[in-house]
């Protein structure tokens, strides 16, 4: 399970992004207060990280209204067509996942 | 709050340092600057002093060894093999400890074989080739035993050529 999750955590943040920039702490909460996903805010940067270094998203410094200037990540084009790959893949994933192990009364008895 | 003057925060921080030590310079350095905004960011509504507030954010973030842990990981449905370099002291290893050179060779094998398996384990994945240092390391052996026996076998029998 954990792999799994681990594989699918970095598609949940670029599908995060798919709206437009965000900052790191804010990624970060609503990826750990998502339910289900069971991740340590922490573990998610060093994720950013190779996003980044993948470039699949960019960065960029901004000020914010109060306090230091924080980083901003958004989707590059390489992240968009991953992203928009993983959507596909994921959805017949899913389904073919969820026939196998979701029980059913079997027919003609 | 500033973070900085919190010592639960600096001992975190601190930690986290140390055990990114095995990391890339640069990623170890993004690191810390990464989860040192994050705490700002989270105890920035936070008084002074509030101990249970700073210790819940440290909690959330997950113990220092796990975040490093996470960073040193390939990257998922990557293999650890693609994009990394087989580490070149490991191939010397073995080169030298079959050329053996009465000796020399192993002991070069041993120097070689420890060296690339400790560069190979702080290269966080980038490198490979534990698997040749390691057969260096055990060929050097053998070879210093070889050695060892032959000075045996001559010192026991220090007339035989006469």
């Amino acid at each position: 399970m954990s792999q799994l999750r681990k594989g699918t955590l970095e598609y949940c943040v670029l599908a995060l992004l798919r709206d437009g920039q965000r900052y790191g702490f804010e990624l970060v909460r609503t990826l750990s207060e998502t339910d289900g996903l069971l991740v340590s805010e922490g573990t998610i940067y060093p994720l950013l990280s190779r996003l980044r270094r993948d470039e699949l998203v960019s960065t960029s410094w901004q000020e914010s209204e109060a306090g230091p200037p924080r980083r901003y990540y958004q989707l590059t084009d390489a992240g968009k067509r991953a992203l928009a790959d993983f959507s596909d893949e994921w959805a017949r994933f899913r389904d073919a996942v969820d026939a196998l192990v979701t029980p059913q009364r079997r027919a003609g008895r | 709050m500033n973070v900085h003057t919190d010592p639960l925060v600096d001992d975190y921080l601190r930690r986290l340092d140390a055990a990114a030590s095995t990391l890339p310079t640069d990623q170890r350095d993004e690191l810390v600057s990464e989860i040192r905004d994050h705490l700002q960011e989270a105890l920035s509504q936070t008084p002074p002093g509030d101990q249970a507030a700073v210790r819940n954010a440290l909690e959330r973030l997950g113990s220092p060894e796990e975040i490093v842990a996470a960073a040193a990981d390939p990257a998922p449905g990557q293999p650890a093999g693609v994009g990394s370099q087989v580490n070149v002291l490991a191939i010397a290893s073995v080169a030298v400890a079959v050329l053996w050179f009465a000796g020399f060779g192993a002991v070069l094998a041993l120097v070689f074989g420890y060296r690339a398996r400790r560069q190979i384990k702080d290269s966080a994945g980038t490198q490979t080739g534990s698997g040749l240092a390691t057969a260096g390391i055990i060929l050097g052996w053998i070879g210093i035993a070889i050695v060892v026996t032959a000075v045996i076998l001559i010192a026991l029998h220090p007339n035989k050529s006469q």
